[in-house]
């Protein structure tokens, strides 16, 4: 769904939750009528399951699409294995072969992406503008952060990813 | 000295590897036993050996440079295993369970996150032994380097290392006049230009051009890796950079005593640089 310039996404764990406790709602309302007399706000509350993922997803896109052209001016392109514990906070742009696709199911999408020189994890703190698949070959734009925040190794909490080539299974 | 406290460490880990599933199991039995001959003893003593193979497994798993948040976290699951009642036979099927489970986690960091980083010696000597291997070659050479021009190497190699390119640049470019004497070594001079040209490019993120400089023939002595031919060019020039940066390292290492505190914040990425 598109608002404004935004491309919203629901993750399917969102719609999951909605449709168990749609049906949930259903078979107690059939068996129940102080669930019936309830509906007016029981409805309501049922589509807010979807609304506040889906309000939360247009608010991070749109934060992360604000940020991406500043991102843009100032993150030098990088070969992987120059990216380092010394690089923490810093911008960053690096090209590469997507090589696994995690979480993609909870819109928070973890790459990892692989050049000549080595590989890293991109992790995407929203959903992405397109969606990506293995061996897809991206430009990836970020900031180098810690795994844990506080602890473990390099990798980009990405800001855009974007498809330069098509996967070698779609071409 | 420095091997054999390396040696002991993996001695030490690989000992700690099986105290996991001892401990997990060991409690496990001793739990079932005591539920089989109803001995009046509480049931969560012998989840004490789970809760000791939970912190060794998540200590295993912090020494790594790759954190596995399972293993590290396994120890708040056995405190809420403790710290709740719960009936004997519960007890003892879910100490099995865990046991089977901190087994399964153990096997799993093994195999996915790689080998405990090598234990640091002395915070005034190199870790890695490669690296160290390569300084200690390089030392004959880079000795002759002076006072300062090292100092600069040292800076040259921590902007870099920050991803400050552009200072790196200008750092390099600012040694390389002071290094024209001919007393400097040749090795370390083709280090500061080639990372200057590249490290200009990189600021403003430019490709990898037509031509471009590499080391000379003689410095091959000199030098941490060899570009494979099959790669061609940009192998080429990425391993001329590579080459560079660790010769600044060495260069600094070996001339420059007060810069060491800074080298070794950056020993990670020298080993980055070092490896294949």
């Amino acid at each position: 769904m598109k608002i404004g310039n935004v491309n919203v996404k629901v993750s399917i764990l969102a719609i999951a939750v909605f449709v168990i406790f749609t049906f949930f709602l259903l078979v107690a309302s059939v068996y129940s009528p102080e669930v019936r007399s309830q509906l007016i706000w029981l409805i309501p509350g049922l589509f807010m399951l979807l609304i506040i993922p889906m309000a939360l997803n247009y608010m991070s896109r749109r934060e992360y699409a604000e940020m991406e052209p500043q991102y843009e001016a100032v993150a030098k392109t990088v070969r992987i294995k120059l990216i380092n514990e010394s690089m923490i906070g810093k911008p960053v742009r690096i090209e590469g072969v997507v090589e696994r696709v995690y979480f993609q199911f909870l819109n928070r999408p973890q790459y990892l992406v692989a050049d000549r020189s080595g590989a890293i994890s991109v992790k995407m703190f929203t959903s992405p503008e397109e969606d990506v698949k293995v061996n897809d070959v991206v430009e990836v734009l970020g900031q180098v952060i810690r795994r844990y925040i506080a602890a473990g190794e390099p990798v980009i909490n990405c800001i855009s990813i974007k498809k330069i080539k098509k996967s070698k299974k779609d071409q | 000295m420095s091997v054999d406290i390396i040696k002991k460490a993996k001695t030490m880990n690989r000992s700690l590897e099986y105290a996991i599933p001892l401990f997990a199991f060991g409690g496990a039995l001793i739990g079932i036993f005591f539920w089989m001959y109803n001995v009046p003893v509480d049931i969560r003593v012998p989840i004490f050996g789970c809760v000791i193979a939970s912190c060794i497994l998540a200590y295993l798993a912090w020494i790594r440079p790759r954190k596995d948040i399972v293993a590290l976290t396994t120890p708040i699951y056995s405190f809420i295993f403790l710290g709740f009642p719960i009936d004997n036979f519960s007890a003892v099927v879910l100490e099995v369970l865990y046991a089977v489970s901190l087994s399964i986690l153990l096997v799993r960091l093994k195999y996915r996150f790689g080998v405990a980083s090598a234990p640091v010696l002395d915070k005034k000597e190199l870790a890695d032994p490669l690296l160290k291997s390569y300084v200690e070659k390089t030392r004959d050479v880079l000795v002759l380097t002076g006072a300062e021009p090292a100092h600069s190497a040292a800076v040259v190699f921590v902007r870099f290392a920050e991803g400050e390119f552009l200072a790196a640049a200008r750092g390099a470019e600012s040694a390389i006049a002071h290094l024209s004497d001919a007393s400097a070594p040749r090795s370390l001079q083709h280090a500061f230009a080639i990372v200057k040209e590249q490290s200009e490019r990189l600021d403003k993120s430019l490709v990898q051009p037509e031509s471009f400089l590499v080391f000379p023939p003689e410095d091959a002595g000199m030098l941490a890796k060899v570009p494979d031919p099959k790669f061609g060019k940009p192998e080429e020039y990425d391993t001329a950079l590579d080459n560079a940066l660790l010769v600044l390292y060495a260069g600094a290492w070996n001339a420059s005593e007060t810069d060491h505190p800074h080298l070794l914040e950056c020993q990670p990425f020298a080993q980055r640089l070092l490896a294949p």
